[in-house]
């Protein structure tokens, strides 16, 4: 890849923060992406990577708080964050839309996440030039 | 030519596998072309006349029998991996094409996934 080559990057995170060191390596990656000018089409959490969307997540005070930090980056670049609704289902993790539609007591998705279906990820796979994997494993 | 989405791990005891399997079908459904390949503990996906229930678990071989009406265009395994796993093609389901996973096979697609 040399300099004056413009990169379009759908990055999708597997590994949950925490159990895996998969979204701050997808994190460090972002970061290194926008500031050689590439741009970031959108970020998919699949797996057990949609624990990165959760609102509840609260670390002790000295570690880095990666759904945080994540949420800033996504705000600051205007990059869509997005979580797998099946994965986030099964895993605990659900929006406003979610917790009415199961009738349950709480929903914790953290903003600027969303909660749609793999066509997201079909269509990052179709439109961006690059799509990159960050496996927990 | 299209996507192909590898299988590298086993069929029950994590969910991997079953996610990536849905990335295929997600794939295939909106008409994107799409392959898979079993390799390494994946090949476990493969044996014939799975019953699974005694670790209440739903047979993974009938979520995978539904890959030719999604129209995913090949179901491939890893020679080698099958010989490793004492895994001729009289134990394996039908419809499987045996091959081997290198570079030349990699090749032929567009990207590749890996279930993790």
């Amino acid at each position: 890849m040399t300099d004056t080559d413009q990169h379009s990057f759908t990055l999708v995170i597997t590994g949950a923060p925490y159990s895996s060191q998969a979204p701050q390596t997808a994190l460090s990656f972002a970061r290194a992406a926008v500031a050689a000018r590439h741009r970031i089409d959108r970020v998919f959490l699949y797996g057990d990577g949609v624990h990165l969307a959760s609102a509840l997540v609260t670390p002790p005070s000295d570690e880095t708080h990666w759904p945080n930090a994540w949420a800033r980056f996504l705000t600051d670049h205007k990059v869509a964050g997005i979580a797998c609704i099946a994965s986030a289902l099964r895993r605990g993790l659900v929006d406003e839309g979610e917790q009415k539609r199961y009738e349950l007591t709480a929903s914790n998705l953290l903003s600027p996440f969303s909660i749609a279906g793999l066509g997201e990820w079909v269509e990052g796979t179709v439109k961006s030039t690059r799509t990159l994997y960050f496996h927990g494993g | 030519m299209g996507m192909l989405i590898v299988i590298d791990q086993p069929a029950y005891g994590t969910w991997a596998g079953r996610e990536a399997l849905d990335m295929a079908f997600s794939l295939a459904a909106f008409d994107q072309p799409v392959s898979l390949l079993f390799t390494g503990a994946g090949v476990s996906w493969l044996r014939k006349d799975q019953d699974p229930a005694g670790i209440d678990q739903k047979s993974v071989a009938k979520n995978l029998a539904a890959a030719p009406v999604f129209g995913i265009e090949a179901v491939m395994a890893d020679r080698a991996s099958c010989q490793r796993l004492g895994l001729d093609a009289g134990d394996m389901a039908a419809g499987v094409t045996l091959v081997d996973a290198d570079a030349q096979l990699l090749s032929q697609f567009d990207q590749t996934a890996f279930s993790a």
